[in-house]
This record gives structure tokens, C-alpha cells and sequence, in this order.
């Protein structure tokens, strides 16, 4: 599903270069849950960019559903990004003067759906986060864990092939936490690949793989299963 | 995705309700500025007869003396705008083009014969021959013009203004009624009906831009009736002649009165020309036209142009304004520039879930089509209460060159939508530019 050839990134600025990440090859089949740590400053940041599509890498080659995308135009990544893959951010990022239905909603504006499935879709999202009762509120109206919900949903609603969640628990208590990180998990088990980044090694060892980024280089960790 | 578009376009408005109230009014104050002044301007200048502006023609003579200049202007010679009455009569009897007519004036204490005297008021009266009417289309609501018969002798015929027919008659027909000129009774024959004519091209400069006469009576009566007004009137005058004496203005080369031809065609007006030449030297040998001759036939545009009725004053204002509203145009660019750089984290958001960098232009394309809406329709409301203000303050000018046509309305729209669009250009290339990664944890 998710497959990188030596892919690296550096930054060239004032004559020096920068190497954030050092070539390495990642694989991510359909169905994985694969947890990313390291410390800050690291390059967990720009790995994740990259295999969102939003950076571009430097060295090497990143295919995603067989597709390479090295090299596409604004466009067609943008609608890569929009069909393939479902974002979770750490500080929810919602719209606050959309209602939850209308930011559930907002990556499939960008897709030819009919009204009609973009409201069927809404909907399924909703109900599988547990909010669909709450379609009409607004963000601001709701718990950081629920409004997270909102932006899991968001993710799901395109049926994307990959969940890339940046720290999704960061900004919650430890309660919400451990909700969205069961979440994460029935949705991983319905089929849907995820992978999260993170700081908390008690949440990476839920994943079934663990990749560590540290000095711009990336090793697989063995996974000591705790349940 | 238009609709969606809009809608969010709407709640982006509503989520910073000050910056948009500054965007929206600093556009709408520019737009009213320019619109004001250039629906003077407009008005002023449009082509007032577009049917038969290019075969109407009025008529130049060089007579004044060997000696004597008219007068200078922007260092050349130049030739009265109006001629002496007998060769205003010379011409018109001459009958060389298909319809000509001579344009006086006069003042008289007028009222309706059912008034008592005290109720007389002082009017400016304008006489003319039949054919005026029907040369500048002269709109009328009761009667119509007075026959070639009645012009011929003189009769005590009136035409009113319909705002004078109010004043004296309510407004009703009053073809037939009586009404006094200077003493003596005229029947109505005509009533005009509203004649917004901008500017009035067969007068000169000052009265280009006054509302239409109230009184419209024959050339012949006013002669007949010996009414040459000369305090009242504009009338230059060289060699020897007594104003206050009526045969002595007639026979003298004093200037007073404006000569209009209508030709088929515009081709025609050569052979006018050649007819105006030949006068002039037949009235050389006869001791007069003692000047290099500089005889001309002006058509309605040349005419105005000639006037300058626009002045130059007019066409600064609208230069400065144009420039006021470019300043108020880079205003509303940078608070644009604010506006969305602030929304930089939705832009991040948007383009990450999949809004490629032409929807994100699409989407503040349409913002700002509706804030150039918004300011366009709102400088429109400011733009009408002041030229509303403006005729107050110039009653005297004709009430019609401070209203707004629908041309100047659409223009005043589009100008405003088109013109904050492109201002709106800059913003929304640097709002496309942002790029996702570096925006994702600021929303």
C-alpha cells in the first residue's frame, strides 16, 4: 500500500545542507498499524509530511497504492492526498464557524460526490465516531476529545486507504486519550491502515509495528506486545 | 462548488466582521467618490443628440473688423459663437439647408392671464423659428410646436416648459390658455414635456448646463415686438451701435443670436461651407467681413468640445478621484493581505485534505468578488446621496447631470467588482503559496 525506496530529505540553505531524513526503505501493507516515535526534532515531522504528501522528498522513490508519486503536479497530489489518505492533526484543526456536518464534509467537497452521498457519508462518519446526534453543533461546543472525534470522522468520511495521525492524543487528558486511541483501533481493526505519530511509548506499543526516527534515521523496532 | 463556495465566502465575512465592515466600506467610499464625479463628468459629456448629432450644425462667421478682434483664446484668433441679425436673417432666408433656425433670448415679467399682476414673475424667454422643434426633437406633452405661418407673422404664441405649465396650470392641458409676455397676451400652443438635454449644445458654455427655457415664443414675435434685451443677454458688439436702441442693435454688428442648420448628411456640410464663404465675400464687397476669413459649421460634438463645457477643472476632479479610489484600493489590498493571512491554518487544512492550490484561489476569488459586490452596491447608495447633495448645492445646473443612468450604474458595479479583484490578485497568489506543512499546527 504505502511503499518508500530510499527516500530522503535535506534542506539546502546559504550553501549549507541539512539532512533531515537519511535515505531509508519503509512498507506499509493495507490493514497495519504502524506507531512513529522519536524525539523532537528528530524528523518525525517531516517524515510524516512527506508520506502525506505535503513535503516533497529529495533522494529516492514513494509509491502509494502502486502509484509513484515523485514528481506530481499540485493537482494530482492534492486529489492523492484528498482520496488516499485521512488526516488527524493534534490540535483537532476543525473550522469553527462550520458546523460539525460542514466540517465532516469539507474533504469530500472536493471530490465529484452527489449531495446525496456526501450526506450519506457525513452521516456514516459521524455515527462511527458516535456524534451523529451532534451533526448541527459547532467545535466549539464540544470536548477536545470529542472535537477530535469530529476530525477522525473528518479523515474517515473520504474512505481513504491510510489514517496519518500527528500526536492524535497530544493535546487530550489521559482519558480522552485512551477513547481516541480505542477508536483508532476499531477502526484499524474494520481494515483501515494508521499511521501515528507519537511521543507516548505506551500508545506505540498498542500499534502492531513500531518505527523509530532518531537524528534523521529510521530503524524498526520490535513490538513488545502488552495485550 | 459555487454555492459552497459563497456560503463560505459568507461566514468568512461574519468571522471578522471588522476587517470586512473596513474592506467593504473602504471599497464602497472610493467607488462614491469616482462615481460622483464621473457621473458629472458622463453626463456632461455624452453625445446629448446620438440620432442626428453628426448633421446638425451650427454656424460661425467671422465678421468682425479689420481693426478688431473678437477676442484671443489659447493664443489664436477666435470668432464669436453667435451672429448679427442680418446675417442670421440672411442666412435663414437664404433656406440653403434642409431646415435652419435662429436662437435668441429676452427676459419679461410673464404671468397667466387669470393671475393677478403682482404674481408677474421675471423669465428668460427664448425665441426661435418653427424648425427648432423638430431639429433637437423637442419632446412635448400637450400641443406642439407653432406653425411656419404663425412663425412667419409674428403671432403671440407660447410654448411652456412643463414645469411653468404646473406653476401657471396645475399641469393640466392648457393649450389655448392666455398668458401675458412683458403686457401682452400669448396663447399656449405647446407644452414641453420633461427635457433632460446634457448639455443644452445649442446654447454657449454657460447655458450649456441650465435646465430648459420656461418660455419659448417666435423669433418674429420678439422682433415685432421690438424685445432686445441686451442687459439680459449675452451680446458682443464692435463699431458703432447704441444698445438701448433697438434699430440701432438690429443694423449694427452686434453679436447675439445662435444659427443652427440641419443637413441630410454630414457630407453635405462642405457645400454649406462653400455657401457660408461665398456669403462672407458678397458681404466683403459690401464693406464688411474686413478679416482674414475663419468661417466655420460645427457639428453637436465639435460644438461642445468648442465650448468646453466639461472644463478642464471637471476632468481633474476625475483624475483625482480615480486616484483617491486607487488609494482606497491599496487599502483594501493589504487588509486583504491580513484577512488571509490569517486564515493561513484553514488554508493549510484545506489544501491537506485535498484542496489543490486552484480551489483555495477559487474559493478567496469569490471572497472577494463579494466584498467588490458588497462595496460596489454600497458605494452606489453613498454615490447617489451625494450627487442627491451635490444638486442641492448646484440648483442652479440641471438636476439631470447629477443622476446616475443604468449604464453608470453597471459601470459603477463592475468597476468595483473588477477593480478589487484585481487588487484582490496579490492576497490570494500569496494565500495560494502557503504551503500546508508549515500551517498544519496554527489553525
Amino acid at each position: 500500500m504505502l511503499k518508500m525506496r530510499g527516500v530522503a530529505k535535506s534542506f539546502i540553505t546559504d550553501t549549507v545542507k541539512t539532512q533531515a531524513l537519511h535515505p531509508f526503505d519503509l512498507e506499509i501493507q493495507q490493514g497495519e498499524f504502524v506507531a512513529v516515535v522519536g524525539p523532537s526534532g528528530s524528523g518525525k515531522t517531516t517524515f510524516l509530511n512527506i508520506a502525506g504528501l505535503l513535503e516533497e522528498h529529495t533522494e529516492g522513490q514513494y509509491f502509494l497504492d502502486e502509484k509513484e508519486t515523485t514528481g506530481l503536479s499540485d493537482k494530482f497530489k492534492s486529489s492523492l492526498r484528498n482520496q488516499k489518505i485521512g488526516f488527524i492533526f493534534q490540535s483537532f484543526n476543525l473550522i469553527p464557524e462550520l458546523n460539525l456536518f460542514d466540517n465532516v464534509e469539507m474533504p469530500l467537497r472536493y471530490r465529484d460526490f452527489s449531495a446525496k452521498e456526501r450526506s450519506e457519508r457525513v452521516l456514516n462518519a459521524l455515527e462511527q465516531v458516535g456524534l451523529a446526534g451532534r451533526k448541527s453543533h459547532y467545535p466549539q461546543q464540544l470536548s477536545g476529545g470529542q472535537q477530535q472525534r469530529v476530525a477522525i470522522a473528518r479523515a474517515l468520511a473520504g474512505s481513504p486507504s491510510f489514517l496519518l495521525a500527528d500526536e492524535p492524543t497530544g493535546n487530550l487528558d489521559s482519558k480522552m486519550a485512551e477513547g481516541i486511541m480505542s477508536l483508532l483501533k476499531d477502526i484499524n481493526k474494520q481494515g483501515t491502515s494508521i499511521l501515528m505519530v507519537t511521543h507516548d511509548m505506551d500508545q506505540a506499543q498498542q500499534a502492531s509495528r513500531i518505527v523509530e526516527i532518531r537524528d534523521g534515521y529510521l530503524n524498526e523496532q520490535k513490538v513488545a506486545k502488552t495485550a | 462548488m459555487l454555492f459552497y463556495y459563497i456560503k463560505l465566502a459568507i461566514y468568512s465575512l461574519k468571522r471578522t466582521p471588522l476587517l470586512s465592515f473596513l474592506m467593504i466600506s473602504t471599497i464602497s467610499i472610493g467607488i462614491a467618490a469616482t462615481m460622483i464625479t464621473y457621473t458629472v463628468s458622463y453626463m456632461m459629456n455624452k453625445d446629448p443628440i446620438p440620432s442626428k448629432s453628426e448633421r446638425l450644425f451650427t454656424v460661425h462667421l467671422s465678421t468682425w473688423g479689420i481693426d478688431n478682434m473678437y477676442r484671443m483664446r489659447d493664443g489664436k484668433e477666435e470668432i464669436p459663437v453667435f451672429v448679427t441679425y442680418q446675417d442670421a436673417m440672411n442666412l435663414y432666408n437664404a433656406q440653403k439647408a434642409p431646415k435652419q433656425t435662429i436662437i435668441g433670448s429676452y427676459k419679461a415679467m410673464t404671468r397667466s392671464s387669470e393671475q393677478p399682476v403682482k404674481d408677474a414673475t421675471s423669465t428668460y424667454i427664448r425665441s426661435t423659428t418653427y424648425e427648432f422643434f423638430e431639429m433637437f426633437n423637442t419632446p412635448f406633452i400637450y400641443g406642439s410646436g407653432w406653425s411656419a405661418s404663425e412663425d412667419e407673422e409674428g403671432a403671440q404664441v407660447v410654448i411652456l416648459s412643463k414645469k411653468r405649465n404646473e406653476k401657471l396650470f396645475g399641469g393640466q392641458n392648457s393649450i389655448g390658455k392666455e398668458v401675458l409676455i412683458g403686457g401682452i397676451l400669448h396663447r399656449v400652443v405647446g407644452v414641453f414635456d420633461d427635457w433632460p438635454l446634457i448639455p443644452r449644445f445649442y446654447l454657449e458654455e454657460f447655458d450649456a448646463l441650465t435646465e430648459v427655457r420656461d418660455m419659448f415664443v417666435p423669433f418674429r414675435t420678439q422682433m415685432n415686438n421690438e424685445w432686445v434685451a441686451s442687459k439680459d443677454s449675452s451680446i458682443y458688439c464692435w463699431g458703432e451701435f447704441e444698445l438701448s436702441d433697438f434699430h440701432s442693435v438690429i443694423n449694427s454688428e452686434c453679436v447675439w443670436l445662435y444659427f443652427w442648420i440641419e443637413l441630410e448628411s454630414a457630407e453635405h456640410r462642405d457645400e454649406y461651407l462653400d455657401f457660408v464663404n461665398n456669403y462672407a465675400q458678397e458681404q466683403r464687397l459690401l464693406g464688411r467681413f474686413q478679416r482674414e476669413q475663419m468661417n466655420r459649421v460645427l457639428d453637436v460634438n465639435e460644438s461642445i468640445n468648442h465650448s468646453n463645457v466639461m472644463g478642464d477643472d471637471s476632468k481633474v476632479a476625475v483624475w483625482l478621484a480615480a486616484a483617491f479610489l486607487f488609494a482606497c484600493l491599496l487599502n483594501s489590498m493589504s487588509l486583504m493581505m491580513t484577512k488571509f493571512h490569517g486564515k493561513g491554518g484553514e488554508v493549510g487544512l484545506r489544501r491537506a485534505i485535498g484542496a489543490s492550490r486552484q480551489d483555495i484561489a477559487l474559493q478567496f476569488g469569490l471572497e472577494t468578488f463579494i466584498v467588490g459586490l458588497l462595496g460596489g452596491i454600497i458605494g452606489l447608495g453613498l454615490a447617489n446621496l451625494g450627487l442627491l447633495v451635490t444638486a442641492e448645492v448646484y440648483s442652479h445646473l440641471n438636476a439631470e447631470l447629477m443622476k446616475m443612468n443604468i449604464e453608470i450604474v453597471i459601470t459603477t458595479l463592475l468597476l468595483s467588482i473588477v477593480t478589487s479583484t484585481l487588487f484582490g490578485l496579490y492576497p490570494i497568489y500569496r494565500a495560494c503559496k502557503i504551503e500546508p506543512s508549515s500551517q498544519l499546527k496554527s489553525l
